[in-house]
């Protein structure tokens, strides 16, 4: 099956139920993108399919024929989108781990609301960080948006 | 560095299709396979000479400091470089950070253990604090003396600032570049001058993180992330109860005839070497992954079975009132106060469940075991732990074990424990490649080694004051140290400091004191946890400081103050947190407020962190929400006061899930919750605003990583009943009982 992965056309002939996660993880060699829990929970897999936000652990590779994937990677090719610049300028990670997945997560809510409330952010921002830096995300989506 | 997998070896494959290939000119150099990218452990580059075990500099000036520290979010891979450089004299943007291991030089003694190169229990700025000053001016004082010589001036001449060495009276200068080759065959000298408090570049200041850019781009390598040449990926099953053995898999030949399954790996545990694991190695972790959930095994669950939750509960109240407890202290004469005031004993009893570490990247490791040597890379808390490990396990040297150190997603104590690592290990000696074992987040969750849930009877009586005159502390449960540190335990009377944390060594004045514990066995797995038995101890001891002060109707703050008049420390810290928190000033009717306090003392007495809180909550139509936590902190001298922040911040965070949400239950011998639906964390939504005041006293840097947790629960707990009048004292902190 076919899918554009980071504006790559991109041929992907193993098999198809293969979570999208996984085939970006291991076969594409792309491992900004984490496993954090299989069951679409934490977010940790955070990608955007079509610009819209995916978790990618839960969804077979087969349901992206055809369609755009964008990973952090393919996010900026200089750590230059306005999100990353916010999440450096606040300090944002911590062990950084679930940072890929906030930033996609972040990216796709922004492209939704510009200027999005605390009461947006809190409603679309459901992604787990066990090291709680939430405040300094919640302030990073802020000051993305009015950069 | 980039290395195609030849395309015969995978059973999949990613691939550019060649239309669209033709479409992205010069995106990609040749080829139908996506090359791997292997995220190799660097070794030292072309041009990079040694100074220090610390130090090494190229002749670009590219100045690679070593870090012995993991890093898992408590900001080590900064604060720690910036130590060196300050005393180095470095050009901040020159300085480059890389992970070393396996000279004594990264090895500290620490919270009972012999020396051993680990992080755990915040010990590591105050134990490396003066080592690296040391290392920065040993290297500094060689580059100034190779510096003076390049010069043809004499090195007293000569003062360094921002990397280079500068003959004070002319301005001449060369770089640290331009001479690190000559000074790096320089003696160094063990007793170098240090700067003066007033003569530092970046020790206080607020630098930002270094690994930040790499984390928001998805570069930074993970344990998960490692790929090696030739690595496959194992997936692991557990027997579910802790006691259970693997006796058979009835269907080993159809599991190993899947497409890209390579072998079944019986596995075993750690400390003991049950074999209780079936690790299914493949070429790719989604392979290995549904075959080890289509196995089908013989369990002897073994004698754990008949372990669960209601029973351990049980067992704690019956020996509540034992009296055979072993005393931890004993200040006075608490009976005879008790015994001398008929009905004036106020008693509270308050219980905290097993709760599981659940980092966001679960347990994972990728090991090489070959004939003469092994390698580990992963998300290592323990490097000297690892090696030990494998070294008697494969009877081979330590030096002949190398352990790599990634970055951690998350650790809280739990990757010190080296199960995981020995999995990797059996699975690479099955098949004679390096092999990466990622445990799937159930099997995290549900072989964690937790933090043992405890209860505790708190008794006490009033003096007219209205403050106590004695205070028993009880604490009855599953020890930790009677799990894992027995000769610490038997070597203090049979008890375990981690039960009664800042009880048995109380910072507040009462004059007749006691505090006893009772150890109850159980077959659970139990290790050091995030602020480790201080999440429960505290809970009792502040919650019930919080009772006192009610029931004395004395203010929750004030009554603490008189409690540590004799502390001007901690009484700074009361003050700044209170004033911070505009403790006095009136609150809208359906906001409360609740007041802790916590003096941390590090493990074996290594360092005390003074925490004083203040938090507010909300009660209206969707229940009660944390609005805002004040947190005043003195940890000595502030490094970088933004990482002490984000510590503390981090650590309310956690401690919010512990105090709202955190329970592991057991039935059948086994944990009953399995991933973040059934163990949910704190959400953004739920993250109150968090004000830190860095009490900045001039005493040594002290530990900050852990020591913001144990206060939250009580100080919520007050709140709650503030806002409810009803006394929570268990733990997670059941709303719908407010």
């Amino acid at each position: 099956m076919e899918f554009i992965l980071n504006r790559r056309p991109t041929t992907f002939n193993g098999d198809e139920q293969t979570p999208l996660l996984w085939v970006i993880r291991e076969s594409a060699g792309l491992t900004g993108t984490k496993y954090g829990c299989g069951i679409g929970m934490c977010g940790a897999c955070t990608v955007h399919v079509d610009g819209e936000q995916m978790r990618s652990c839960s969804v077979p590779v087969s349901s992206v024929e055809g369609r755009s994937v964008t990973t952090i990677e393919g996010l900026s090719s200089d750590t230059s989108h306005p999100v990353q610049l916010a999440w450096i300028k606040l300090d944002v990670p911590q062990c950084g781990y679930c940072q890929s997945g906030m930033i996609m997560a972040a990216t796709a809510l922004l492209k939704k609301y510009p200027k999005p409330s605390d009461a947006q952010i809190d409603e679309q921002m459901s992604n787990l960080c066990r090291c709680a830096t939430y405040h300094r995300i919640r302030e990073a989506i802020h000051a993305a948006a009015n950069s | 560095m980039q290395q195609p997998i030849p395309e015969a070896k995978m059973t999949q494959s990613l691939s550019l299709s060649r239309r669209g290939f033709l479409k992205v000119a010069g995106a990609v150099t040749a080829g139908l396979i996506v090359p791997l990218a292997y995220a190799v452990e660097a070794t030292t580059p072309a041009g990079l000479v040694e100074i220090t075990d610390w130090v090494r500099i190229d002749a670009s000036g590219k100045t690679v400091i070593g870090l012995s520290q993991c890093e898992v979010g408590q900001g080590v891979y900064t604060g720690l470089p910036q130590v060196l450089a300050d005393e180095l004299d470095a050009e901040w943007s020159d300085v480059s950070v890389e992970f070393v291991t396996g000279r004594d030089a990264y090895r500290m003694s620490a919270a009972y253990e012999p020396p051993q190169q680990f992080v755990g229990a915040s010990m590591s700025m105050t134990m490396l604090f003066q080592r690296l000053r040391t290392a920065g001016a040993q290297a500094r004082d060689a580059l100034t003396q190779a510096g003076a010589a390049r010069l043809g001036v004499r090195a007293t001449q000569c003062h360094t600032s921002e990397g280079r060495v500068i003959h004070s009276a002319t301005g001449r200068s060369v770089s640290y570049g331009e001479v690190a080759a000559d000074a790096a065959h320089l003696r160094l000298d063990p007793n170098p001058h240090l700067k003066s408090n007033n003569q530092r570049t970046f020790i206080g200041q607020n630098m930002k993180r270094l690994d930040t850019p790499m984390k928001v781009n998805g570069s930074a390598v993970f344990g998960i992330d490692v790929q090696v040449p030739g690595m496959l990926v194992g997936a692991a099953r557990m027997a579910p109860a802790y006691t259970g053995k693997i006796l058979s898999v009835r269907n080993q030949a159809q599991i190993l005839a899947r497409p890209g399954v390579h072998a079944v790996v019986i596995g075993t545990t750690w400390p003991k070497p049950v074999p209780n694991t079936v690790i299914v190695v493949a070429d790719s972790y989604w392979i290995a992954k549904q075959a080890v959930d289509a196995l089908e095994l013989e369990i002897d669950p073994g004698p754990g079975i008949h372990v669960d939750s209601k029973k351990i509960h049980e067992q704690r109240m019956a020996a509540m009132d034992d009296d055979k407890a072993i005393v931890a202290s004993r200040i006075g004469n608490t009976r005879a106060i008790f015994d001398a005031n008929p009905g004036k004993m106020i008693e509270a009893r308050y219980h905290t469940p097993y709760i599981v570490h659940a980092s966001m990247e679960p347990v994972v490791a990728t090991v090489h075991v070959r004939d003469n040597d092994i390698e580990v890379w992963g998300p290592i808390q323990g490097q000297d732990m690892v090696r030990e490990t494998l070294s008697r396990a494969y009877k081979m040297a330590p030096e002949k074990v190398t352990v790599h150190t990634n970055f951690l997603g998350g650790s809280f104590g739990r990757k010190y424990v080296p199960d995981f690592v020995l999995h990797a290990a059996q699975a690479s000696k099955a098949v004679g490649r390096p092999v990466k074992v990622i445990r799937s987040r159930e099997g995290d969750i549900q072989h964690g080694f937790y933090r043992p849930g405890v209860s505790a009877r708190m008794r006490a009586v009033l003096g007219k004051d209205g403050y106590p005159t004695a205070l028993h502390a009880r604490v009855v449960g599953q020890s930790l140290y009677g799990m894992i540190k027995q000769d610490k335990m038997a070597a203090a009377g049979g008890w375990d400091e981690t039960m009664v944390e800042a009880i048995y060594d109380l910072a507040y004045s009462v004059p007749n004191l006691t505090v006893d514990a009772i150890d109850i066995k159980q077959p659970i797995p139990v290790s050091f946890m995030r602020s480790v038995g201080s999440t429960s101890s505290v809970f009792f001891l502040e919650s019930f400081i919080n009772e006192l002060a009610d029931q004395a109707g004395i203010d929750a703050y004030r009554y603490r103050r008189k409690l540590l008049a004799h502390d001007k420390l901690a009484l700074a810290v009361l003050d700044k947190t209170a004033v911070a928190a505009g403790w006095d000033k009136p609150l809208p009717k359906n906001r409360h407020r609740g007041f802790a306090f916590n003096l941390y003392t590090g493990r074996g007495g290594a360092f005390e962190t003074y925490v004083a809180m203040a938090v507010e909550i909300e009660s209206g139509k969707n229940g009660i929400r944390v609005k805002r936590v004040v947190c005043g902190v003195d940890a000595g001298t502030a490094i970088n006061p933004g990482l002490i922040k984000a510590n503390i911040e981090g650590g309310i965070g956690f401690a919010l899930t512990n105090t709202f949400k955190s329970e592991i239950t057991f039935a059948e011998g086994a944990a009953v919750q399995s991933n973040f639906h059934d163990y949910p964390l704190l959400t953004l939504a739920e993250m109150p605003h968090i004000d830190v005041v860095i009490v900045n006293s001039d005493r040594p840097p002290q530990g900050c990583g852990e020591v913001a947790l144990a206060p939250v629960a009580p100080a919520v707990a007050s709140a709650i009943f503030k806002a409810s009048k009803r006394r929570l004292r268990s733990m997670p902190l059941k709303l719908d009982q407010a």
